[in-house]
Formats: C-alpha cells, sequence, structure tokens
C-alpha cells in the first residue's frame, strides 16, 4: 500500500512539472504581449515595463528564474495588477469560489442522486419523466441563461434575493441555484442509468427474496454499486466548479478566481496564467487520488494497493 | 463497511442540514445591515466601478478603472472644473514667466494630506520625478515630457537632478518646460500629476495597496478596500474644500456585466448604470440615457505601404464611400457624433471658435466622386483589378457589426469586395503596430483637453501612427505648433495640419465617442468630463 502512495505522489509531481513547463513555453509562443495597448506607448517605457519584470530575459532564463521561484511557493507579481501578487490573487479568490462551489456540489449531488433514485425506482411511469425532463432542462439550458433567468424572476420581479455581489448567505442562493442545476442534471442522469443496470442484478433479488425493505435494499445494496460512474465524473466536476466559473462569477459579480482564468490570458498576464493553471491542475490531479481511493470504498473488489502488487 | 457507509450518510445529512440553516440565516443577516446603512443622516452615493482597479499608485494605473476612483481621493495641482476649465487646486496660485515656459505654483496653506501631514513641494517634485524614473515604468511617462530634462531621464539618457522640477520652498513649486504650452494647466489635472506624500512613500512604498495605508488629499478617502470585490470612500475632513463637500460615503461595486449592473440600478442597488446593448433602443427612446461628449475617435486606419493605399486616390475613394451617419443611425444606435474630422469637438481656439466647427467636415459621403477616384487612381496605378482588400478588426460584437456595414458600403457605392477578418485584441495591436494590416479599426482616446494631442499621432514615426504615412510639412507643423507661444499662430498650424491629414486621408473618421448612462433622480453634481475622469467632488443626493 506504501509503495502505491509513494509512486502515485511521485506521478503526481511529474504531472505538474509536465503542465507548467507545456504552459510556459505555449503561452509564451501566444503572440501579443501584456504591455500590448490600443493607446499609445512609447518604446522607451515599453522596454522599462519588459525590463521590470524581466521579460528582456532569454526564455530560459525566464523558465529556471521561474521555477526557483515556484519551488519557494512564490507565484510572482500580477503584471497588469502590478501591487498584487499571484499568490494574494489565488488566496483571496479562491475560499470565494471554493464556498461557492462547495455548497453547488452539495446541492448538485444531493438533489442530483435523490432525482436519479426516484426516477429509477418508477421507472418509465410519470415521476420518471418528470426526474428527466427537468434534467434535459438542466443539461441544456446553459448556466448564463438560468442566471439571468433566476435574476429577472427572483431579484427583479418578485424582490426576494439581491440581483449580485457577494455580502451575506442571502446572495449566495441564486449563483448557487444556477450553477448547480447543469452538474445536478448530470448526476441524475448517470444514477438514474446505473441504477437501472444494478436492480436488475442477482444480489437484488436476493435481497428482496430475504424479506429486506425497499429503503435498506436501495440505499444499502443498490446505491452504492449505482454510485462509482457517479464517483468517476465527480471528480473534474468537482476541481472545475471549486477553482470558480467565469461566467457565473461575472454574473453575480462574486469575487472568485474564474475571472483570472480569462482574463489573465486576455492581457498575457504570464505569472497569473501561471498561477492559475498550477493551481486547477494541482486541484485536479488531487480530486482525481481521491476519485481513486473512493473507488475501494465503494467497491472492495478494486484495491489499490493490490494492482500494483500483480 | 457498514458503519462506515452509516457514517459517510450521517455526514452528507449534515451538510445538507448545515447548507438549509446557512441559506436559512440569510433571511436575516441583511436585515441588520439594512438598518445601519439605513441612518438617513448620511449621503451615500452606490457607484459601480466594473471591474478591480489596476493600481491606486498615480502613475501606474494609467486606465479609467482606476483614475475615476483615484480622481475623488486625491487632487494636483489644479482641477477641472463643471466647465472643463483648470481650476485652482492644491494650488492656491501661479505666476508665469515672460517666455512661458517657467510655472511658479503657491501651494495652500491649508492643503493636508489625510494623514494631517502638509502637502508640500517636496510631495510633488517626489511624485513627477518618480513618474518619469524608468524604474517605475509608467505608461503614463510621456505625457511628463513636457518637462525640460523629463523625456531624456525617462529615456535613461539623463538623470533625475536633470528634469527640471524644484521646491522653492515648502509652498513653492517651480516646474521648467520645453516649451510654453498653454494646455499644461489642464495637462496636470490628470492623476499621474497627483503629489505623494514623500514620508509615507519612504516608509511602506506599497502605500496605495490598501485602505489603511492609503493616504488621500482629495475630496474623499479610502475607508475599505476588498481586492476584486468592493471598495468604500468617505468623506475627507482634512481636505481644503472640505466644506463644499457634500457626499458623506461612496460605495464602489465591482460588477462587470452590463446587464447585472442595469438590473442592480433597477432594484435602486447602483444610482447609476452603463446602458446595456439588448436594452438601448427602448432605453433611449424613454428618455432615461443620459449622453455626455468624451474627446475620442472611432477610425479606420489604411497602410499606405500596402497596395492599393499607397494611391491617395484609392484612399479617397474608399473613404468617400463610407457613410458615417448611416453607422451611427444604423449600427451603433449610440447617438454618437459622426466624424469627419479627427480633431473632437470641444476644444476652443483662440477666439473662442470650436476647433471642429472651424476645420469643418474634411470629409463627405460622396458615392459619385468615390467612384471617378476610384477610376483615376486605378489608371495612375495600372490596374485592371484592384488588389485584394481585407478589413481587419480586433474581434468584438460592435467591431464586427460596424466592419460589416463599412464592407456593405464600399461595396455598394464602390463596387468593391472587401474581405473581413476578425483578430484577437492582443494580436491585432501587435500585428496593427507592425504595419502588418492594409485595412484596420482604430481608435484613439485624447489624453489631454487640446488638438495638438490628437494630430501629434501622425508624426512621422509616432508609436499611434500606424499607417505608414509621412509628411514632411505636417511633421514641421506639429513641431512648430509645440513651440508656438502665440495662440492664433498656434491654432492656424493645428488647422493647416489637420487638412494635409485629410488631403493625404491615410485614415477614415467614423465617429466621436461619447458617454451614455442611467442616474438616478436623486442625484445631483456629477461631472463626467470629455477628457478627464469622473468628478464626483460636487456631488449631491437627495
Amino acid at each position: 500500500m506504501n509503495t502505491y502512495y509513494i509512486k502515485r505522489l511521485v506521478s503526481m509531481i511529474i504531472t505538474l512539472w509536465l503542465i507548467i513547463t507545456g504552459t510556459f513555453f505555449l503561452m509564451h509562443s501566444v503572440p501579443g504581449s501584456p504591455f500590448n495597448e490600443e493607446r499609445r506607448t512609447n518604446e522607451a517605457v515599453q522596454k522599462n515595463l519588459e525590463a521590470y519584470y524581466n521579460l528582456d530575459k532569454p526564455l530560459m532564463v525566464q523558465y529556471g528564474n521561474y521555477l526557483k521561484q515556484l519551488v519557494q511557493g512564490d507565484l510572482g507579481p500580477s503584471i497588469k495588477k502590478s501591487s498584487q501578487t499571484v499568490n494574494d490573487m489565488l488566496g483571496r479568490g479562491f475560499p470565494v469560489s471554493f464556498e461557492l462551489g462547495f455548497y453547488t456540489l452539495l446541492v448538485a449531488i444531493i438533489s442530483g442522486i435523490i432525482l436519479g433514485v426516484i426516477a429509477a425506482l418508477r421507472h418509465n411511469g410519470f415521476i420518471d419523466y418528470l426526474a428527466m425532463s427537468i434534467a434535459v432542462i438542466g443539461i441544456s439550458v446553459p448556466n448564463f441563461v438560468m442566471a439571468t433567468l433566476l435574476i429577472q424572476q427572483l431579484a427583479v420581479n418578485f424582490p426576494i434575493f439581491p440581483v449580485a455581489t457577494w455580502q451575506s448567505p442571502k446572495h449566495m442562493v441564486l449563483p448557487i441555484l444556477a450553477l448547480a442545476t447543469g452538474p445536478m442534471a448530470i448526476i441524475a442522469r448517470l444514477t438514474r442509468s446505473s441504477m437501472l443496470e444494478v436492480l436488475t442484478q442477482d444480489y437484488i433479488k436476493t435481497a428482496k427474496a430475504k424479506g429486506l425493505s425497499p429503503v435498506k435494499i436501495v440505499f444499502k445494496h443498490a446505491l452504492r454499486n449505482a454510485l462509482l460512474p457517479v464517483v468517476t465524473v465527480l471528480g473534474s466536476l468537482a476541481a472545475s466548479i471549486l477553482t470558480g466559473t467565469f461566467v457565473i462569477e461575472k454574473i453575480f459579480a462574486i469575487p472568485g478566481m474564474g475571472k483570472y482564468f480569462v482574463d489573465s490570458i486576455n492581457n498575457r498576464d504570464y505569472p497569473v496564467i501561471m498561477g492559475t493553471t498550477i493551481f486547477y491542475s494541482a486541484i485536479l490531479i488531487f480530486m482525481l487520488l481521491l476519485v481513486d481511493l473512493a473507488y475501494g470504498f465503494l467497491d472492495p473488489r478494486i484495491k489499490l494497493g493490490k494492482k500494483e502488487a500483480k | 463497511m457498514k458503519k462506515l457507509v452509516t457514517i459517510l450518510t450521517a455526514v452528507m445529512l449534515a451538510f445538507a442540514l448545515a447548507a438549509c440553516t446557512a441559506n436559512k440565516d440569510a433571511g436575516s443577516e441583511p436585515k441588520k445591515n439594512e438598518g445601519k446603512s439605513g441612518e438617513k443622516t448620511e449621503k451615500v452615493l452606490n457607484w459601480n466601478n466594473g471591474q478591480e482597479p489596476t493600481s491606486f499608485d498615480p502613475p501606474i494605473g494609467f486606465d479609467a478603472v482606476s483614475w475615476n476612483a483615484l480622481n475623488n481621493l486625491m487632487e494636483g495641482l489644479t482641477r477641472l472644473d463643471e466647465k472643463h476649465e483648470p481650476q485652482a487646486a492644491i494650488a492656491e496660485k501661479w505666476d508665469v514667466s515672460k517666455d512661458g515656459k517657467t510655472y511658479t505654483f503657491h501651494i495652500r496653506d491649508n492643503a493636508k494630506w489625510s494623514n494631517g501631514d502638509d502637502v508640500t513641494a517636496g510631495d510633488f517634485v517626489f511624485a513627477w520625478k518618480r513618474l518619469l524614473d524608468p524604474n517605475t515604468a509608467s505608461s503614463a511617462a510621456f505625457l511628463a515630457y513636457f518637462i525640460e530634462g523629463g523625456e531624456a531621464y525617462n529615456n535613461g539618457e539623463g538623470s533625475a537632478d536633470d528634469v527640471k522640477v524644484k521646491a522653492v520652498d515648502d509652498k513653492t513649486f517651480e516646474v521648467t518646460l520645453v516649451s510654453p504650452q498653454a494646455y499644461f494647466l489642464s495637462v496636470i489635472t490628470n492623476p499621474c500629476f497627483f503629489p505623494i506624500n514623500e514620508k509615507v512613500a519612504k516608509e511602506n512604498p506599497n502605500w496605495f495597496a490598501e485602505a489603511d495605508s492609503f493616504v488621500a488629499n482629495g475630496p474623499y478617502k479610502l475607508s475599505e478596500w476588498n481586492h476584486d470585490s468592493n471598495f468604500v470612500m468617505v468623506k475627507n475632513d482634512k481636505y481644503w474644500d472640505a466644506k463644499n463637500v457634500k457626499i458623506d460615503k461612496i460605495n464602489w461595486a465591482m460588477v462587470d456585466d452590463d446587464n447585472t449592473e442595469y438590473q442592480m440600478y433597477t432594484t435602486g442597488e447602483l444610482d447609476s448604470s452603463d446602458v446595456p446593448p439588448e436594452l438601448a433602443e427602448k432605453l433611449f427612446k424613454d428618455g432615461k440615457v443620459k449622453v455626455e461628449d468624451q474627446a475620442g475617435l472611432y477610425f479606420y486606419r489604411l497602410n499606405v505601404n500596402k497596395a492599393p493605399f499607397n494611391n491617395v486616390n484609392i484612399r479617397k475613394a474608399f473613404a468617400m464611400a463610407i457613410n458615417q451617419k448611416q453607422i451611427v443611425d444604423l449600427v451603433t444606435r449610440n447617438q454618437e457624433k459622426p466624424a469627419y474630422g479627427f480633431v473632437s469637438p470641444g476644444f476652443n481656439d483662440a477666439n473662442g471658435k470650436d476647433f471642429r466647427k472651424t476645420s469643418g467636415d474634411l470629409v463627405k459621403t460622396d458615392a459619385a466622386k468615390a467612384k471617378e477616384l476610384l477610376k483615376k487612381g486605378m489608371e495612375e496605378e495600372g490596374y485592371t483589378t484592384l488588389p485584394e482588400v481585407t478589413l481587419t478588426y480586433s474581434t468584438s460584437d460592435i467591431h464586427k457589426k460596424m466592419a460589416e456595414a463599412v464592407q456593405q458600403m464600399i461595396k455598394e457605392n464602390i463596387g468593391v469586395d472587401v474581405k473581413l477578418a476578425g483578430m484577437e485584441s492582443n494580436v491585432f495591436t501587435d500585428e496593427q503596430k507592425a504595419l502588418n494590416l492594409q485595412f484596420s479599426r482604430s481608435s484613439f482616446l485624447n489624453d489631454y483637453a487640446d488638438p495638438i494631442n490628437s494630430l501629434e499621432n501622425f508624426v512621422t514615426g509616432s508609436p499611434m501612427n500606424r499607417t505608414g504615412w509621412s509628411n514632411a510639412e505636417f511633421d514641421q507643423l506639429i513641431k512648430d505648433a509645440k513651440l508656438e507661444k502665440d495662440e492664433k499662430k498656434r491654432f492656424d498650424m493645428m488647422y493647416k495640419a489637420e487638412k494635409i491629414l485629410f488631403d493625404e486621408m491615410p485614415i477614415i473618421p467614423v465617429h466621436f465617442y461619447n458617454q451614455v448612462y442611467l442616474q438616478s433622480d436623486a442625484v445631483t453634481g456629477i461631472v463626467r468630463h470629455p477628457v478627464g475622469y469622473l468628478e464626483l467632488k460636487w456631488a449631491d443626493k437627495k
């Protein structure tokens, strides 16, 4: 078991390093510069700026400097917002995105699983169709449309919730709802199809024959096996939701880190591009590890350590 | 394992309950806040900055998102009044030498920083030299090239000691210019010329990065700054003119979405909003939109190094084929003024007449004349068919729509098929600066209120030229105008220069910019300058 974790850790670090290197050189190969503005810029000023951010040095030197800095945990200063460091920006933005993402996931997972289970149990019945209609709407209506609708209905027409900004729990309701519908629909559909498959298995019949209560059958025997495919998608879903979503954060003026992903690329703000990419990759890699661990828990036949031993 | 499942279920349930209770709490908390801010005695303005300010360091945040706020936190020697003219501010009065090159400013005795320190001449010397310091790497540094020794220091050729700014004593500040500049007093209203409290800056070089270390000398001071979220200004009691400041507190949100901003305006969470494009027509019709000039121009550049635009008659043919009025009425629908010259309206000459009106329309929409000129130009170049023409724009909805309209007009009026190409804006700017584009979308916003600021863009080799166009007579006129002390002569030179520019037509003007916005009727006294930044000093709220 221990060697498995060590191997896993090493491969995680190598993956991260490959991502860092790839992003660094790709980013610098894109035409444009952080100081490229449509307005007048003088050559002398341009040179001063490049020298200030060490962008006048050869690319390999910049790469070496960056890695050195990174090992010390320093992601560097933002070029666009020169008085802020990337560490500050992520340190500020991530907790907000995480809070939004965490509640979103919670709402999506709980309601998705419940919808999926009910639909599977009432297969081809009215409730099944209703639940799946909700799911189809959830998948096909993009979250920014959902957001605009929610604002129009629940903040302007019926002023129950505030339009935007991130101040109190009341401000959180609309963005969470807007963001949760998509993942909820995905989870509901996955749960339903794998539940349907599991429910026809022999051991379910055995359980029924044993006279177990339907609740016990569903939650103890069926759902646990049916959740495997759901857990598989949860890893990447969680990574992307927890690190913020550009559109929803923009619409609701939420000070999360979603905007950094997009703005940094438009501005060619190299340190912020690197910082956000590294951060997102690290979270994604960690989530995939959690998913693998969850497999072992949900299905004892999958033994992580043993695979390696063979 | 059974136990684990039970525990897991329990944990999930607990989370679910926690989430529910968190949302239930939601109902009660804001009420408390409402109670606090609802006190009638306080006048609170709710404003939107759109985004996090780039920087509150005066020479660094060279953009509206920084300076709209900074303009209300700090003050320079002069400040623009309601009529957009520079008036005495931190400087009580000034003397100008006979040759018009040396200005001696007398700083008010009661000019104070928000921490109680005096605003001194030394603070200006420190700030202006810092603006020019190559290590500050300020994009606004070129504005200070008016000062003798400024350009050399910024280029790394000269030294800080050679920059002609001097503290004669604590309250007397002297500056010597390269040449007499009638518009100097207006240029220095720009935030990059604001003083910096030298003592504070030396102790904490990052004084401008957080609210608690920020020292202001303007109508308001910074009381709270949650980066990327919001900031709060309160009235600055130490400001010399504090008795004329009526607003107690300004809440600045950072809402970057047009529609959200508008919705917050309709629910009263904001006192002003931009006009969302989808609703523009309706809001204009309802008479709710306010329109104010902004000095600047939307135009197209023609690259004179690339065929067929090496020929002046072909350039003119394209310019005359475009109908500016139609673009403004049918495409942008934002009530901009169509442009038939380069210098924006609003700048008066020595006789008090508007530059734009006096200079007149230098290009006109005329399909018949355009056809004629195209034929002539093609004959001169020996073309039987015109080389392919591509109009490039930086990708955005409005640029695309306008380019499509231009394409259509050129097709209809002179029968030429123009190809369109959208390009990511950063790459686009690179390509345009490298003179790789043939026919491209452009814009210019004035940095200071004088026609020379617009015209000097087209001298040979200027970083804003980007057309390859060069004209010795034009260059000489601009150079002379910059040195001319006599205002009448100076304006005559600029009139002549603009005429040359349009005789040669390396550009096609489309429309002048404006500022359109919605504003609550309860709010008064807010000034939006055509050149300059948002002015909240005289704001009031019922």
